[in-house]
């Protein structure tokens, strides 16, 4: 009986240091656990048409790395517009673009998707301000900007 | 006690039941995360991850070129080293609309053709007076039935400011993120383990790169487009452009593993280096083919242009612009291109761009040598040439530095002297001691470098060791000419050694071959306070040699000082000027504040007399948009030239920081570029490099390794 005994414990010490680590592992995981979402920045110039504009996007909760930026869904904003590498080191993007052509868009219209890597379970919070708005006149327009968390396929 | 064993038992059951129900694809996943944690760890210094290598079983079928790297998280792999660790579950074949005669890009395996994911570069530049703005589409796309990374080392220039990168997903356009190298790997890694689309590229010397672009799906294409600026070279009257295609095979010293390694496509990990190029065999083709095009507008007439390198079609648009393309009939990328082009009158004179934007003004001066330093005779030298006999020079290319160094001897002048030094795996010299240039001891020279072959290794440090390690002759001006290929995984060593030895000798680096070193040689001549030149295969080394002759023949403006006038001037970079030979302008650039007219006034010394250019210039606000990138570029040139001697650690920092604020590549610095609207479906798949013909007049056989 005695050898029995001894048996299980010696059984149950191993299957629990095998495990240990992992089960370790696991909480670990699930600390440092990203994943990929995109989010949409919209303009409402109203009856103008947008011919360039610029804003600025900052990160006010939650650990978010900026992954890529890609254009709107006009044919004048498609083009993956500039950002300034100086304010990013800054945690902070500040993304611009402009449009000389004829083919403008009105009304709402998406202008830039911003790809972000997101880390940890906190659901992220931003900052959006836009610095300008202008027409093709090069005058500056009323504009709304807004930001939408992006649909994943 | 029978308590006890009860007690034991039902403990011993529930930790089985427990075992039994996990979910071993969450096991494999943490175990994955693991694996990243250690790949950081290796990243951080401490590269702890163990290399595993498994053959595949008999019978099974591989992808020719392609590394499967299994299921996520089972064997622990660096992301950066390439192994083939398992057999693909369904082996990968070409789609039916990939198949030989359908048009896709093919590489001939033993007559048998492969399709590999590099379809096509397209180069697009425009010159405007010397800076040069160049766009380099990347085609990749996926010829096999699973999801594919694709890893591609390729070369460019290695003044290359490169600012932009985007990634192509069929009509979406992602700009790539400058970021921290570490962290942009990081961010890479995982978003190729989730699945989603990503590129990233980083730097492995300044003219050696690595795009890696994962999960592609089968039958997609995914472009990478890069932009830089880069200052065109201006000698003896001629711009120089050049866009090289192809990484030539480098030799790396025993122990080394921050080098180049160079082996047979298809196999990975057996040079032991860091990076790795594949190359294909002298009987394969690869499909990659390439396409070049230039508009220049040098501000003034065009009179002429060359192309010694490729077959191009030339239009003219008006008397100081050019349309120039790549023939299609000289598509091969196996060889760098050099386009040459000579503008009107009989000297270019000094002149300022700048630019000014939210961050400041930046400038650059294209300084040109007094005009009569060409009357003055110069003073008797001490003329040392220092032959690369190793094995990527046989053949053409040390056919034709024996060539320029018979020529050179035969114009050495009395009162004179002169040494030959031969290296590869170790190095040799023609005397003890530099000898006259007596008629005898020239013919004897002759005969002496007519009898050196190329074979071995490149042990390039004795060679630098042999040239500078003996007492100057104080008499004598000493030029050091360095003959080589420069394919050298250690070109760090090679640079500090210079820096360390180099006294008071001059040198002068010639480029010899198809697609040599550039960043080598042209850095060599810089810490040399002397001056480059290139031989390619079809250039006439007397030529080059007389124009050389011709520039030492006359002396030097030495000590050379600018006064800025109005201007306020900071951070010029080089931050010490080096001498002004004829025929060879400089280019120098910093940051200003001030506008409005000045005379920058330029004054050296030549023997003892004083000589003084004025320049007038006239400030304009915004003249160029790459002058800040071409600034911050020479500045991470500079940084980097003092880090291969001075390892303080505040030199990487600086690099690091300028590269992110002004959004450049360097050693320190990556891009890299994630579409998070969409996850491909299963594991990340399996890692192609793309193999590369060796570059032009290079052989295969003693230069790559099997």
């Amino acid at each position: 009986m005695k050898r029995y005994v001894i048996l299980s414990l010696i059984l149950t010490g191993l299957a629990i240091m095998l495990l240990a680590p992992r089960i370790g592992h696991a909480s670990r995981v699930i600390e440092s656990k990203v994943r990929f979402a995109p989010v949409d920045i919209y303009l409402d110039s109203g009856s103008r048409p947008l011919a360039a504009y610029q804003f600025e996007l900052k990160v006010t909760q939650g650990k978010v790395k900026i992954v890529g930026v890609e254009g709107g869904e006009h044919e004048a904003f498609r083009e993956a517009p500039y950002y300034d590498p100086a304010a990013l080191a800054k945690d902070r993007i500040i993304i611009a673009a402009f449009n000389t052509g004829q083919d403008l868009p009105t009304g709402r219209t998406r202008i830039a998707r911003v790809h972000l890597q997101i880390g940890g379970d906190v659901e992220p919070e931003y900052e959006l301000n836009l610095t300008v708005a202008a027409a093709a006149d090069g005058q500056n327009c009323p504009a709304e900007i807004a930001l939408e968390r992006g649909e994943r396929e | 006690m029978k308590k006890l064993a009860i007690i034991s038992f039902i403990l011993l059951v529930i930790v089985l039941v427990f075992l039994i129900s996990i979910d071993w694809g969450k096991v494999a996943w943490n175990l994955h995360q693991m694996q990243n944690a250690a790949d950081a760890e290796a990243l951080s210094g401490a590269k702890s991850a163990k290399r595993v290598k498994i053959d595949l079983p008999a019978g099974s079928q591989a992808i020719p070129g392609i590394q499967q790297t299994g299921e996520p998280g089972l064997l622990p792999i660096t992301a950066d080293e390439i192994w083939v660790i398992a057999k693909p579950e369904t082996p990968a074949r070409a789609s039916d609309s990939e198949t030989p005669g359908s048009g896709a890009m093919l590489a001939r395996i033993e007559e048998k053709e492969i399709p590999l994911p590099l379809k096509h570069t397209d180069v697009e530049g425009q010159i405007s007076g010397y800076i040069a703005t160049v766009h380099v589409t990347q085609q990749f796309h996926n010829p096999y039935d699973e999801k594919i990374e694709a890893v591609y080392v390729f070369p460019l220039p290695q003044n290359a400011a490169v600012n932009e990168f985007i990634m192509v997903i069929g009509e979406r356009r992602i700009r790539g993120i400058i970021r921290e190298r570490q962290e942009a790997e990081q961010i890479y890694r995982e978003a190729r383990r989730q699945g989603h689309v990503a590129s990233l590229l980083t730097q492995e010397r300044p003219n050696i790169f690595t795009q890696k672009v994962a999960n592609i799906e089968p039958g997609k294409a995914i472009d990478v487009d890069i932009k830089y600026f880069n200052t065109l070279a201006y000698v003896d009257g001629w711009y120089e452009f050049v866009f090289p295609m192809v990484v030539g095979p480098r030799f790396n010293p025993p122990g080394s593993t921050d080098g180049v390694g160079a082996v047979a496509r298809g196999t990975t990990g057996v040079s032991g280096q860091k990076t790795e190029v594949q190359y294909l065999k002298p009987n394969e083709r690869s499909g990659h083919d390439i396409a070049l095009a230039l508009d220049i507008d040098a501000g003034v007439a065009i009179e002429e242009i060359q192309c010694p390198t490729h077959a191009i079609t030339n239009a003219t648009e008006s008397p100081e612009k050019r349309h120039v393309q790549l023939s299609s009939l000289d598509s091969i990328p196996n060889k760098d291109f050099v386009l040459r082009y000579k503008v009107a009158g009989q000297t270019v004179k000094s002149a300022l761009v700048t630019h000014r934007d939210q961050r400041g003004g930046f400038f650059t001066l294209m300084l040109y040598p007094p005009e009569d330093l060409q009357t003055l005779k110069r003073a008797p030298m001490e003329m040392v040439f220092v032959l690369d006999c190793s094995g990527s020079m046989s053949g053409k290319p040390i056919a034709k530095a024996k060539d320029a160094i018979k020529r050179a001897l035969r114009k050495l002048e009395p009162g004179d002297t002169f040494q030959v030094i031969r290296f590869s795996q170790s190095a040799s010299k023609f005397g003890p001691e530099p000898v006259p240039a007596t008629k005898a001891n020239v013919r004897e020279a002759v005969r002496y470098v007519d009898g050196l072959r190329g074979s071995g290794g490149t042990m390039m440090i004795e060679g630098v060791k042999a040239a500078l390690d003996f007492p100057h002759d104080e008499e004598r001006f000493r030029f050091v000419c360095f003959m080589t290929d420069g394919y050298i995984g250690n070109e760090t060593e090679i640079l500090a050694a210079v820096h360390g030895r180099l006294g008071a000798s001059r040198i002068f680096s010639f480029g010899v071959g198809s697609s040599v070193n550039r960043y080598l040689l042209d850095r060599m001549a810089k810490l040399g306070k002397g001056a480059v030149a290139y031989v390619g295969p079809n250039d006439n080394s007397s030529e080059i040699v007389d124009r050389f002759y011709d520039r030492i023949s006359h002396p030097a403006l030495t000590d050379v000082a600018i006064d800025w006038g109005n201007l306020e001037v900071e951070d010029v970079y080089p931050s010490q000027l080096p001498d002004l030979f004829v025929g060879r302008p400089l280019i120098v650039t910093g940051r200003f504040r001030g506008q409005g007219n000045t005379t920058i006034r330029v004054a050296g010394r030549v023997g003892d007399f004083t000589r003084q250019i004025n320049i007038r210039t006239r400030i304009k606000d915004a003249t160029h948009p790459g002058i800040a990138c071409v600034w911050a570029r020479k500045k991470i040139e500079q940084l980097a030239s003092r880090a291969t001697y001075d390892h303080s650690a505040a030199l990487p920092r600086e690099i690091t920081q300028t590269a992110l604020e002004y959004g450049l590549m360097s050693a320190y610095t990556a891009f890299v570029a994630v579409d998070s609207t969409r996850q491909t479906a299963g594991d990340h798949g399996v890692t192609v490099a793309v193999p590369v013909p060796v570059p032009e007049g290079v052989r295969y056989e003693t230069t790559v390794r099997d």
